[in-house]
């Protein structure tokens, strides 16, 4: 009775013993990825005047919603200090949020479409296709960035949220296609053929069968695309000047240069910049990875 | 079935059909501006003087490769880059390793991983700004007050310190996409690999050697170009926090292209720069993709 007592402690402390190097490991990974994060968080519920304070006040004595609030109300009582930087806050998340879902979606249909072509027949260029794909991808952003202002300035669509879907498009695609491509050649072809064999027209298999078992490398692809054009602050820049069209990224730098503004508004937009992604990111995490096990990672 | 029942030629032109929209997005929106990039590089172009637009071959090249700028800049960049994709790497596979393990709280960390990457680089730029400040900054308060430096210093003032303060910065940003690559490609690794292995006798290092690195080597390679890659072409955060200061010593290739262009306005100077860069980039790429070719890894 009691041997076997002692023989169950026993285990249960080497297994603890095991668990304590990672446990550790997690813990140091944790507060890398928390702190810096967490700065800007506290900054944006602190008064200004506690945001300057030396040495710095790591949990905030006055904690404080105001700065949200300017958000909510430009108008308010704050008025001078933030309201440039506060009211074009929600329409720069307004036209991220379109560019962003605008590039995701395209992407899909894209990648979709080109990715099961690459996936399920052998043809002539297509390994020169594959490679074309993988080349554009390399091209850096800033060496793009005067023709196509030029171009897009003779079609007379600066500061138009298209133009921007339509450039973040072409730099995610090539990494959509190659992950649905990879996606795809795991999906046995005997679901596709029972498809058929019922009847299925090709666009009715895509639809009803291929894509519903693609789901997680869709998400993957969808996410990725997203990210990019949430994130990009140098095209939206050179080709966005107003509240029509520019993102947050663009607002954000533009008070971040801006020495009139306070800076416990500017953490705030920051945190409000982040939020969207955030949320997908946290939903999403289980099929990313899914996602990317199956498509961007190959046998 | 019925895919093998169409002909071989419709079969191809089925293909092409559906290759033909994102074809035309890239051809569009990058092959045609990386050519009108190279043709504006070969002319005297400057929009303070727009109406002279005047061919000068390779003038503009000759101008780079004689200005010591061009060579501090490609300094800077590889010293960037080099830092960049060096930790990215090796804290990549450590925290994927980590992640791969079985612990209390695994899950919750597997989440909080991604944080970073929904930061755009601007704001992340913006953080770090105020971290590294040399006033009223939290790293100077937090080394301060465990005694590690005695006074508040200007990190992002000294050349040698701002340069690694910008990796840092980077690297905290862009270390979750090269962490779920690589869990992603752990998780494919069949346990019973590792079982018989350890019944081999195999101990850690062994394991990792024998087992691990085999299947996370073309992951690995994939990351190392999407890293090498994103660090040449690194221009955001460089924009918020250093703006290629102090002096020049943040100043990479890509800020000296995005000062020439539209700084100095010289849009033929700018392109030449630019396509130094693309240059260099395609070949990383070139030997990147040379060695997963020899690997078999490439075509699919």
């Amino acid at each position: 009775m009691s041997a076997t007592g002692h023989g169950a402690g026993f285990v249960r402390s080497r297994e603890t013993r095991r668990m304590l190097l990672p446990m550790l490991g997690g813990l140091v990974v944790a507060v890398y990825i928390l702190a810096p994060f967490c700065w800007l968080l506290l900054t944006s519920f602190m008064h200004e005047q506690d945001a300057l304070s030396v040495p710095p006040q790591w949990i905030p004595r006055n904690p404080t919603l105001s700065n949200y609030a300017t958000f909510i109300d430009p108008a308010g009582t704050r008025a001078i200090v933030g309201s440039r930087a506060a009211e074009q806050t929600f329409p720069g998340m307004v036209n991220s949020l379109i560019a962003a879902t605008g590039t995701a979606v395209l992407n899909l249909v894209l990648g979709t479409l080109a990715g099961y072509a690459l996936a399920r027949f052998r043809f002539p260029g297509r390994g020169s296709l594959l490679g074309l794909y993988l080349g554009s991808r390399v091209l850096p952003g800033i060496a793009l960035i005067v023709p196509l202002y030029l171009t897009i300035k003779n079609f007379g669509l600066l500061d138009h949220l298209s133009a921007l879907i339509v450039t973040y498009v072409s730099f995610t695609l090539p990494f959509t296609i190659w992950l649905l491509k990879n996606y795809f050649q795991t999906i046995p072809r005997s679901l596709e053929e029972a498809a058929f064999m019922d009847g299925a027209s090709w666009l009715q298999m895509l639809w009803w069968v291929l894509l519903p078992s693609a789901f997680p490398g869709l998400i993957a692809a969808g996410m990725f695309a997203f990210m990019t054009a949430w994130n990009d602050y140098l095209f939206a820049v050179i080709l966005t000047s107003t509240t029509a069209a520019k993102t947050l990224p663009v607002v954000v730098a533009g008070f971040a240069t801006d020495v009139t503004t306070e800076r416990t508004l500017m953490a705030t937009s920051g945190v409000l910049a982040i939020v969207p992604p955030l949320a997908l990111a946290f939903v999403f995490q289980r099929l990313i990875v899914q996602g990317l096990t199956s498509g961007a990672v190959k046998d | 079935m019925r895919a093998s029942g169409i002909g071989y030629e419709r079969r191809t032109l089925f293909a092409y059909l559906l290759n033909a929209p994102s074809l035309v997005a890239i051809f569009l929106l990058a092959a045609y501006p990386i050519v009108y990039s190279g043709w504006l590089s070969l002319h005297k172009y400057n929009l303070k003087r727009p109406r002279v637009f005047q061919f000068i071959g390779l003038d503009n090249y000759a101008a780079i490769v004689s200005a010591p700028e061009f060579w501090s800049a490609l300094w800077i960049t590889i010293q960037f880059t080099l830092l960049v994709v060096t930790s990215v790497t090796v804290l990549g596979v450590c925290i994927a390793l980590l992640l791969n393990q079985r612990f209390p709280g695994r899950g919750i960390l597997r989440t909080l991983i991604l944080l970073p990457w929904a930061i755009p680089p601007v704001v992340n730029g913006l953080m770090w700004q105020w971290i590294y400040d040399s006033k009223i900054g939290a790293l100077n308060g937090l080394l301060v007050s465990i005694g590690i430096i005695s006074e508040y210093r200007g990190w992002l003032s000294n050349p040698t310190s701002a340069l690694l303060a910008l990796a840092f910065a980077d690297v905290w940003n862009v270390l979750p996409l090269a962490v779920i690559l690589l869990l992603a490609a752990l998780q494919k690794i069949p346990a019973e690999l590792y079982e018989s292995a350890r019944i081999d006798g195999a101990g850690p290092v062994q394991l990792f050697r024998y087992v691990t690195f085999p299947w996370l080597a073309q992951t690995l390679l994939v990351v190392l170009i999407l890293q090498t890659l994103s660090a040449i072409r690194v221009f955001d955060v460089i924009y918020v926090l250093t703006a290629g200061g102090p002096g020049t010593s943040t100043t990479t290739l890509t800020w000296k292209t995005y000062l020439t262009t539209f700084e100095t306005l010289d849009f033929g100077l700018g392109n030449a720069y630019a396509y130094a860069v693309s240059l260099i980039t395609f070949g990383f790429a070139l030997v990147y993709f040379r060695v997963l070719y020899r690997r078999g890894d490439f075509e699919t």
